[in-house]
């Protein structure tokens, strides 16, 4: 057991440091073999403190069965930036995430979700889902009958830096985690045999500088290109989508049709992909347009009045207009204004015009759909991002590294309360159990949604239509899907 | 009294391949009893000439010696203890949880408690109890020293272990009952050892010697039917091969209802506990009503004199 478990781990080396060429390498892991005292000794590395890895913590201090554990955080940016993070009321990131119910729940229990700004939080109630092509739609509200646990409220539109700077401050709060901040992993290998100690099996974390962390359980909280991951011997399969995501703060001509209130989700299927956008408060919105690489650096290039058009135009015209827009350099605001006038469409049924995009929040990153092979090893734990990366369209992401903090930190609360030695893949096995198979199910259904979406014409066009028509007038099935968007439906 | 490694129902696939002394398989096997009548018997008190005092059994400690190294390999042929250790310890919780009101109050947080293991093994159930937090010191035992080898060399991969626990080759017989440490237990535990000792009920009362006023003695052990035979001796160890040969001794198992007569008779001893447990495949353990009567139990007893 323990050779395999040697063979399968290989030991992490940074690029930076790799590139230094094989005899620093050499030095560097003499280096490493200096000694570890007993102070580095750790029950929870987690390196990460993203959303997942900042829960992580979080939920593990809050818990009294956990409490005791040694835990450290190893996070490569300076996170006293983060818990300081401050914006003016009428200016929001670009980047935001749809938070369900679940998550929010989860997040009031282990005590963080009163340190989020509030009043920067912002709830909705419906959402409008149509097909650019054929037109067919879909209307998701609770109806007469919300859902007893969350009211009328769907989910939750949040900054993704409100809620790591609220997580921690309530860590701060808590106390009792050892943080290593502004520092970069060089090296992840094992611990030594020494006459009292055996620690061969055991992670060892190298930061720059020359810090060694042990950990019974090191968790990669480190994002879509994992070095723990890396470490573990674990791949992570999958594809890219060739497509962008193109993100930015908009503002509105007023704060919806529905008022403060009242507030609605949209997302249009277009060929190129789906572009949602989603309510912030006041009469801010955030957008979220995956699209191919191409129109995503057009849209990035363009002066704000154009952009802004050009967002107007995705949710309003025929592809066929919006395909022509994106083949002019400039000038999209005249054409939008000219083509708009000779498109009949019902105001009401698309979000309230455009008026403003915040300066500098126009960005794009590639999508890719990525799932490791298995989210556990011998003393190895991958949550969130390092876990799966999905496709934008369902607002999922961080909500399914939620949802693995959650069920980790009930397997590791079983482990402790049960004298188990909480990093043995044995311990953690109910962990891969509980998450692997829904986080399957959730990325292959928007895999599946994203490609019966792109294709612009043809015989998947009506049937598609004919799918989103049936499923607005078939209540049991709708309900079922506002439930999954919820994140409180049938446990899949 | 050796234990572990006696994967009871275990109608499951592991690969097991732990190589046995063939020479006592033989021996074993001819000696290995029809099942006859599964009646209510007492508890034997036979003792075993060679072994003096000792309620060990020596073919037992060549048997667990040959499972020696696979005992730590959670896919290997002790699986199925790993997987039923946490039972033990909601049984331990449930137990101390009945304690009839003695010294300590449950106003305040109870005070960390003494185990005494009894034929620990590779220390599975010992290094668990030395893991919690509510635990202060764990003694665990054992004859084999093959198999204390296999303890002490895992408890230290564990450096919050070695504060905590100490293994000690003995048996109940040879720890010293003069000294202070090795007396008046919170509990002292026995988990899949009576069906391997010769003498039963002299072991017992031994065991229950070390137990502190107040405290428990906690075991588990397999019930002598028809259908324990069948799936421990025939299906499990013959049919699928999944418990090594020579693991079980049917003649050898116990029933509740004798253990509730021998701790009846005897002074001091409270109303025990009883909860049977299954394993179910694909599930693990479960605890079902009434099945301590055909295949696992736990048996716990307070000392209340
Ligand atoms: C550019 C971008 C835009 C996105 N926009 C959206 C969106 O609009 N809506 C949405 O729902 N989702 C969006 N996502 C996805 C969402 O952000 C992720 O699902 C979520 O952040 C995952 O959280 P995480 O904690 O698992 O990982 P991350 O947020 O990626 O956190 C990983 C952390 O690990 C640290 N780290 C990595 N390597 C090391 C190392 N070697 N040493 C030390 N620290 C290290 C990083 O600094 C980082 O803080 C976006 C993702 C990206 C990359």
């Amino acid at each position: 057991m323990e050779s395999i478990a040697r063979r399968r781990a290989v030991a992490y080396v940074c690029r930076s440091c790799s590139r230094q060429g094989l005899r620093l390498q050499r030095q560097a892991r003499r280096a490493y073999s200096g000694t570890a005292t007993r102070d580095d000794i750790y029950d929870v590395v987690c390196v990460g403190g993203g959303p997942a890895g900042l829960s992580l913590l979080t939920a593990l201090r809050a818990n009294p069965t956990t409490s005791h554990l040694r835990v450290a955080l190893v996070e490569a940016q300076d996170l006293s930036k983060i818990r300081s993070w401050k914006l003016p009321p009428n200016q929001f990131s670009n980047r935001c995430s749809s938070l369900t119910p679940s998550s929010v729940l989860f997040l009031d229990q282990i005590g963080a979700w009163s340190h989020l700004e509030q009043d920067r939080v912002q709830p909705y109630h419906e959402m409008q889902v149509w097909d650019g092509v054929s037109g067919a739609r879909i209307e998701f509200d609770w109806g007469p009958n919300p859902n007893p646990s969350t009211g009328t409220t769907i989910a939750y539109m949040n900054e993704n830096l409100n809620l790591t700077s609220g997580l921690l401050k309530r860590l701060e709060e808590l106390g009792g985690v050892s943080v290593f901040d502004s520092a970069r992993v060089e090296h992840i290998g094992f611990g030594e045999q020494t006459d009292e100690l055996d620690l061969r099996e055991w992670p060892t974390v190298h930061l720059a500088g020359g810090k060694q962390l042990l950990a019974r359980l090191l968790v990669g909280a480190d994002g879509a290109n994992s070095p723990v991951r890396s470490f573990a011997g674990i791949e992570a399969k999958g594809w890219d989508y060739g497509r962008h995501g193109v993100v930015a703060t908009l503002e509105l001509e007023g704060e919806g049709w529905g008022g403060d209130q009242m507030k609605v989700a949209y997302q249009r299927f277009l060929p190129t992909g789906p572009v949602a956008m989603l309510p912030l408060p006041g009469n801010h919105a955030t957008l979220v347009w995956s699209t191919t690489p191409e129109n995503a650096a057009l849209l990035k290039s363009l002066p704000a009045e154009d952009f802004i058009s050009l967002v107007n135009s995705a949710f309003r015209l025929s592809p066929t207009d919006l395909d022509f827009l994106h083949t002019q350099s400039s000038g999209q605001a005249e054409e939008y204004k000219w083509r708009l006038e000779h498109t009949p469409f019902d105001r009401q049924s698309v979000p309230q015009t455009v008026v403003g995009v915040q300066t500098g929040t126009v960005a794009s990153f590639p999508l890719k759909l990525r799932h490791a092979d298995t989210y556990i090893g011998e003393r190895v734990a991958l949550v969130g991002d390092a876990a799966h990366t999905i496709h934008p369209l369902a607002g999922q992401g961080l909500n399914q590294g939620q949802g693995d903090v959650q069920s980790l930190v009930k397997t590791i609360d079983y482990a402790v309360s049960h004298g188990q030695d909480l990093g043995t893949r044995m311990s953690l096995e109910p962990y891969l159990s509980e998450r692997y198979t829904a986080n399957h199910v959730l990325l292959g259904v928007c895999d599946k949604l994203h490609k019966l979406y792109s294709v612009g014409s043809g015989p998947l066009v009506p049937l598609r239509s004919l799918g989103l028509n049936l499923v607005n007038s078939l209540t049991p099935l709708k309900s079922f899907f506002m439930n999954q968007a919820a994140g409180n439906g049938v446990k899949i | 009294m050796l234990r572990h490694a006696r994967q009871s129902v275990g109608i499951r696939p592991i690969t097991t391949g732990s190589p046995l002394s063939r020479p006592i398989l033989a021996a074993r096997r001819d000696h290995r009893p029809l099942p006859a009548s599964p009646g209510r018997r007492t508890i034997p008190t036979r003792h075993h000439s060679s072994s003096s005092s000792s309620s060990v059994n020596p073919s037992e400690v060549s048997h667990f010696t040959a499972l020696a190294s696979t005992w730590w390999d959670p896919h290997g042929p002790s699986r199925i203890l790993h997987l039923m250790n946490p039972l033990r310890h909601d049984f331990i919780t449930r137990c101390l949880a009945s304690s009839s009101s003695s010294s300590s109050s449950s106003s305040r947080t109870p005070p960390p408690l003494r185990y005494l293991d009894v034929g620990c093994g590779g220390g599975i159930f010992a290094e668990s109890a030395a893991r919690l937090p509510t635990t202060s010191s764990v003694i665990a035992i054992d004859p084999t020293p093959s198999i204390l080898a296999v303890a002490r060399s895992h408890a230290r991969r564990d450096p919050s272990l070695s504060s905590k626990l100490e293994y000690l080759d003995a048996t109940i017989e040879t720890l010293p009952a003069s000294d202070e440490k090795y007396q008046n237990f919170d509990v002292v535990s026995c988990f899949e050892v009576v069906e391997h000792v010769d003498n039963p009920a002299a072991f017992l009362e031994r065991c229950g010697q070390r137990v502190r006023p107040g405290g428990w003695l906690v075991l588990s052990t397999i019930a002598r039917t028809w259908t324990s035979w069948l799936t421990t001796n025939f299906v499990a160890e013959d049919l699928l091969g999944i418990v090594p040969k020579g693991t079980h001794d049917w003649d050898k198992y116990i029933n509740e209802d004798e253990l509730r007569a021998f701790f009846g008779k005897r002074e001091g001893w409270g109303v025990p506990v009883v909860v049977g447990v299954v394993y179910v495949p694909g599930l693990g353990w479960k605890e079902v009503k009434g099945s301590e009567k055909v295949g696992n139990y736990f048996f716990g007893v307070q000392r209340v004199g």
